[in-house]
């Protein structure tokens, strides 16, 4: 799992070394590393880490090491791999039920609704979704959508 | 080899007629071809020095050839007294029992008969059971025209990629449909006028619901699934959804995106046919009445066939089961090297 790890160290030589070792110690794989020495802010650089840990926990021991040697986490948190999804939707059907789908982490990024000479309506929808979550994310919007009585059209 | 064709509508007379141009080709690799019998609905044809080809095309009805003819003959019985080695079996489709070809399959397996068929049904209602009778008696049973006409999909698998496993087929299985979507793609019409003209060009089937309902997608997905994906597919597997409720706005809202409404059959660990947003730079984008078929496979990764799934092309597909039985099953082999 991969994780994005921000800190605060203080602006002095060696900090940065120091900080690595609690990471490596816990087998963490630094994937990148941005060091803004140029941006020190009240005497400390911010570093921008992505680090792959095996489980949470390897997360949870360095984010702790780190805090012991006085370094200032700024930012732990998982790096959620998300697709780009664009739906097509035919039918009458209730929006706010739709947009009330319940999949974590859904983000609307494009709406668009036709202005439709037929009966039905028809909606496009473009949606960030984590990867791991499109089949149920898909699944729910079609169970709904069935019942509803409308079409959902997905990208191949 | 001696052969049968039983029926003999648009793909047994097409068939005919390439067996009579191509007979060069044919005889290279068996000297002894010859069709020995041909059948339809009203009677059969049965000539053990075989039948003249010529003579065949020229005739309207099997009864104006002038020797042999059985009137009210059945097909079984020509297939039990018939002394042949392959059958091509081209009676009209019937998915809800594979009848009368699915009977005529078995007799000629039962028999130890080689068999090369273009026809759906039989294959829809009982591919596991014809696959396992041709198994027992040691027998050739080659499908290709019946999964998009003229794309060559189940011999590039046998012949080509051996040693792949083929992980997700997915394609545009009926052209009919595509080129209705085709037509309110490109002229930006209402789906019931795109239809309308699709059943003037006569490209629709008689029953147009076999088409625009995706049954007939259905149908070549659980052929490819059993066929491919070693399932044991029943058409009433298949999750299908047709293309009646397409509308214009849909098609144009797709286009926007750079996106296509095709009707699209997969074959992963779900079967379906649904319409599907294809982008138009994808390879399984074509108009018209063309087919295609996009293979996901462990080795090759990804190979995109493209043609025609139905009409005059279907029998080049036929023509090659045909020769594919020859090569490998022909007792009298020239010693000229084969072309195929």
């Amino acid at each position: 799992m991969k994780y994005d790890l921000t800190l605060a160290l203080a602006d002095r030589p060696g900090q940065l070394l120091r900080a690595l070792e609690p990471i490596a110690k816990n087998g963490g794989n630094i994937i990148s590393i941005i060091h803004e020495r140029e941006k020190p802010a009240e005497g400390y650089v911010p570093v921008s880490l992505v680090v792959d840990f095996p489980s949470k926990q390897n997360l949870k021991r360095t984010v702790s090491d780190l805090k012991s040697l006085g370094v200032s986490i700024i930012k732990s948190e998982e790096i959620v791999e998300t697709t780009r999804l664009t739906l097509i939707m035919i039918g009458r059907m209730d929006l706010k039920r739709l947009i009330e789908t319940r999949v974590e982490n859904v983000r609307i990024t494009g709406f668009e609704v036709s202005a439709p000479t037929s009966k039905e309506a028809c909606v496009k929808l473009e949606l960030e979704i984590p990867t791991n979550s499109v089949d149920k994310a898909l699944g729910e919007l079609r169970k709904v959508l069935k019942e509803e009585n409308a079409i959902l059209i997905s990208s191949i | 080899m001696n052969v049968l064709v039983a029926g003999f509508g648009f793909i047994g007379r097409d068939l005919i007629k390439a067996f009579h141009n191509k007979s060069t080709l044919i005889k290279e690799i068996d000297k002894d071809f010859k069709v020995i019998g041909v059948s339809n609905s009203r009677g059969y044809l049965y000539n053990e020095g075989g039948v003249n080809l010529e003579r065949l095309l020229s005739i309207g009805e099997l009864s104006d050839y002038p020797k042999g003819y059985q009137p009210r003959g059945f097909t079984t019985d020509l297939i039990v007294k018939s002394d042949a080695d392959l059958l091509v079996e081209a009676t009209p489709t019937n998915i809800k029992d594979g009848e009368p070809g699915l009977t005529f399959m078995r007799c000629a397996l039962s028999k130890g008969m080689h068999l090369v068929t273009p026809n759906k049904g039989p294959l829809v209602v009982a591919f596991k059971e014809l696959s396992a009778l041709a198994e027992k008696n040691s027998c050739e049973f080659l499908y290709e025209a019946t999964v998009a006409g003229a794309i060559p999909i189940f011999s590039l698998v046998r012949e080509c990629l051996r040693g792949d496993r083929v992980l997700r087929i997915s394609g545009i299985l009926n052209g009919t449909t595509n080129y209705v979507l085709s037509k309110m793609y490109f002229e930006e019409t209402s789906f019931e006028l795109a239809l309308k003209e699709a059943q003037e060009r006569g490209i629709m089937e008689r029953d147009p619901s076999y088409d625009v309902d995706g049954i007939d997608a259905a149908c070549k997905v659980t052929i490819l699934a059993n066929a491919i994906m070693k399932r044991e597919a029943k058409l009433g597997d298949i999750d299908r959804i047709g293309i009646r409720g397409i509308t214009a706005e849909a098609v144009s809202l797709a286009k926007k995106s750079n996106f296509a409404i095709k009707l699209i059959g997969t074959i992963d660990k779900n079967l379906e046919v649904a319409p599907k947003l294809v982008p138009t730079n994808h390879p399984l984008c074509v108009h018209g009445t063309l087919n295609a078929v996009h293979l996901e496979t462990d080795l090759a990764k990804e190979i995109t066939l493209v043609g025609y799934g139905a009409g005059k092309e279907t029998v080049s597909a036929v023509l090659n089961d045909v020769l594919t039985v020859l090569r490998d099953k022909g007792k009298g082999r020239s010693s000229r090297p084969t072309r195929i």
